[in-house]
């Protein structure tokens, strides 16, 4: 069915912008490098391709005046979700050639800022590419034309975005969300394996959160202690026994 | 979900005052020198280990070496640093100020500094509400689910989108090495807290409206502008000015009289209602209450002007006026007032009313100045105009300043109301009170009702003015007699 088709396309989007995120918030600092600008290029045309089958297909759906109303409001709200991906998008691609601009990799002094990022990206792209592993091509053109697809392509973004504005009637603000406040906590996300990053994590924050934190770690670590204080012990005893019956 | 349009953007879209940002960019980058920036060391938490943390005190030693400058004003700079979010505190994250100790700083990602194109936005603050409700699993701070539930209902439409995104960049945090995802919760939370401070903390980011023109582009200057500026330079330098050891003189006068008045310079009794959210002030000092405060009464004597424009000293004037029996200046002062602000319609009849009550010959309230303001005022009455009043209505303003004001001051019916006046006590609201006054703020008098009840004060003193016959008054008391 066209929807489900739509729905994964738009999930596909949705990772494929999460993950172009985390690739910009990576630039300019020290975890910037070749390797960087490269996953950046290849995400950013993965993110076209699906921006263009999944307009191509929105459009069609949106334009068929066939469909009942429940099916349009559907549309309407992916709809929302596809142009609210693609803003995103734009910002973020614009806002990678300003940082790329300011901060050139093939300069003898690289001053890149020191925020504390050393590992690379790479397992980051692989997510939004959908593959294991990377492969990556020694580019040597990386500042100049780089730069200028990436201003091609921004400019294709916007243009498509004007596009869409102009050929499809769909009130955004009519919309109604499917989800309530705090939809995103009955996700389904293994919290479980968070746990050790919540913790770290939480030593960097204020004395009471601190405690908060400290608290639940500390009962765990008493009862994993615990446990095995009882297990020595119990094995200890069992080889008293065995050495006594012997 | 921006609204395009292919109408070209007008909008006004640059933040005043932000034009330092470009050079504390350049002087960010330069600290970032290996040779010759500033050293940093490696942070030590649970397991892992982040490089790049820098102590307070390095990253002022270097700025005041770097700028030549004594190590307070390098402090202060250090300061400003934080405060715009291109360094961010590690311990006390919520305290955005440098301390000249050994206390931990980390440089923002380039992507997270405050430029001034990119405006922190509204949904992309829903979607790190949303990703830091995943994390703390619903335990948000008390300011940041008053964010969310507010945004929530505000963003609803894009609100599917803010919780897909939000899983989406969460799950994809996770691919990255623990000490980088550390970093980056750090920093996104740096960031959140430099664009949504929390309640009644100072920020840096606080500017006026945008504005048209962006000030880091370089100003034209046409030939034709230049023309114009010299023309003005040169017609200013022939006007007349006053001596600066008048104009300064006057001003220092100004500010020992309104000093203990300002409240910029001196507390607000009993507590200025913009800091502690409690308008005890404003109802205290309302137009129609009937015991003023001390602090009025005492502005009350410093000027005849002061005791006028507020209209609680204004009343209380007429009711000393009334005792002399030489209330029409002040009538005729405020019958032209009424005629300088009110609409254009209704000038010609103001115009006629006041001429027949206070200027002709022989009028019920005849006031008392001089022949040629008389004369002028009379022949511009036949073609009224706003303004036409002015020299009559100076000239029974100074009247009523020279002469009914001092007596006024010296009078019992202010002595009375001084000793009556008010003085409240200061309040002194701890900070759980200070929260909850801000919880319960209420929206204050309708402006209906202040309306209605100036048109009351309207009708009655209307009908309590009615113009005092001076001859039915002289025949009562002939009459006595």
């Amino acid at each position: 069915m066209g929807k489900e088709e739509c729905k994964t396309m738009l999930d596909a989007l949705n990772k494929v912008t999460a993950c172009y995120r985390h690739l910009v918030i990576a630039l300019g600092s020290t975890s910037d490098s070749q390797n960087l600008r490269e996953e950046l290029k290849r995400t950013r045309k993965k993110a076209q391709e699906l921006a263009v089958a999944n307009r191509t297909k929105l459009t069609s759906l949106l334009k068929d005046k066939t469909i009942s109303k429940e099916d349009r409001a559907e549309y309407e709200r992916l709809w929302v979700l596809f142009s609210s991906s693609m803003d995103l998008l734009e910002v973020d691609m614009k806002r990678s050639l300003e940082i790329g601009q300011e901060f050139p990799l093939k300069v003898p002094t690289r001053h890149l800022i020191q925020t504390g990022m050393t590992g690379s990206t790479t397992t980051v792209a692989a997510r939004a590419m959908s593959v294991q592993n990377m492969k990556y091509e020694a580019d040597s053109n990386v500042d100049t034309a780089d730069l200028r697809d990436l201003r091609s392509e921004i400019t294709q973004v916007s243009q498509m975005m004007e596009e869409m504005e102009m050929k499809v009637q769909v009130a955004p603000w009519a919309v109604e969300a499917k989800q309530e406040a705090g939809a995103e906590l009955k996700s389904n996300m293994s919290v479980g394996n968070s746990s050790v990053g919540v913790i770290s994590i939480c030593e960097e924050e204020p004395k009471e959160e601190d405690g908060a934190g400290g608290r639940d770690t500390g009962f765990a670590t008493i009862c994993a202690v615990a446990g095995f204080v009882i297990i020595v012990f119990v094995a200890v005893v069992l080889g008293y026994l065995v050495i006594n019956m012997s | 979900m921006t609204i395009r349009s292919a109408r070209p953007d007008r909008g006004q879209h640059f933040r005043p005052r932000m034009l330092c940002l470009n050079k504390l960019e350049v002087i960010v980058v330069e600290m970032q020198d290996p040779k010759s920036g500033v050293t940093g060391s490696e942070q030590k938490l649970n397991v892992t280990t982040i490089p790049h943390v820098f102590a307070g005190k390095d990253i002022i030693a270097w700025i005041a070496n770097k700028m030549k400058t004594p190590p307070e004003e390098a402090h202060v700079f250090g300061t400003m640093l934080v405060a715009f979010g291109y360094i961010y505190p590690l311990q006390n994250h919520k305290m955005l100020v440098m301390c000249n100790d050994t206390s931990l700083y980390r440089f923002q990602a380039p992507y997270f500094w405050p430029t001034q194109k990119w405006v922190a936005d509204d949904s992309d603050y829903a979607i790190y509400l949303a990703k830091r409700n995943i994390r703390k699993k619903g335990m948000l701070e008390p300011y940041e689910q008053a964010h969310y539930n507010h945004l929530h209902k505000w963003l609803n439409h894009k609100w599917d989108f803010i919780v897909m995104q939000a899983t989406e960049q969460y799950k994809a945090g996770k691919e990255r090495k623990k000490p980088d995802r550390v970093v980056f919760d750090c920093q996104e939370r740096a960031y959140w807290i430099l664009n949504r401070p929390p309640r009644r903390t100072h920020s840096a980011m606080d500017c006026g409206p945008e504005r048209l023109i962006d000030p880091n582009e370089d100003e034209k200057i046409s030939f034709d502008q230049y023309r114009r500026k010299n023309m003005f330079y040169q017609q200013a330098i022939m006007r007349s000015k006053v001596k600066s050891s008048v104009s300064l003189g006057a001003l220092v006068k100004y500010i020992t009289t309104y000093k203990t008045h300002d409240p910029f310079l001196a507390p607000c009794q009993p507590s200025n209602p913009w800091q502690t959210d409690n308008d005890t002030y404003w109802t205290l000092n309302m137009r129609g209450v009937d015991v003023p405060t001390k602090m009025r009464v005492e502005r009350w004597s410093f000027s005849l002007f002061e005791l006028l424009t507020d209209l609680r000293g204004r009343d209380d004037f007429k009711v000393f006026l009334k005792k002399e029996f030489s209330g029409e200046n002040l009538a005729f002062w405020e019958a032209a007032e009424e005629l300088k602000w009110g609409t254009g319609s209704s000038m010609s009849a103001k115009a006629e009313t006041i001429f027949k009550t206070f200027l002709a010959p022989g009028a019920p309230r005849w006031i008392n100045i001089d022949g040629r303001t008389m004369g002028l005022t009379v022949k511009g009455l036949d073609h009224p105009h706003r303004y036409v009043l002015e020299a009559a209505q100076t000239h029974v303003f100074l009247l009523m300043k020279k002469d009914t004001f001092f007596r006024y001051l010296k009078s019992p019916v202010y002595k009375d109301i001084q000793k009556k006046a008010l003085s409240p006590e200061t309040h002194n609201f701890s900070p759980a009170q200070l929260e909850q006054n801000a919880q319960n703020r209420s929206p204050g008098i309708h402006p209906i009702i202040l309306w209605q009840q100036e048109e009351e004060e309207k009708a009655k003193t209307a009908a309590a003015s009615a113009p005092v016959d001076v001859k039915a008054m002289m025949s009562k008391i002939d009459r006595k007699k």
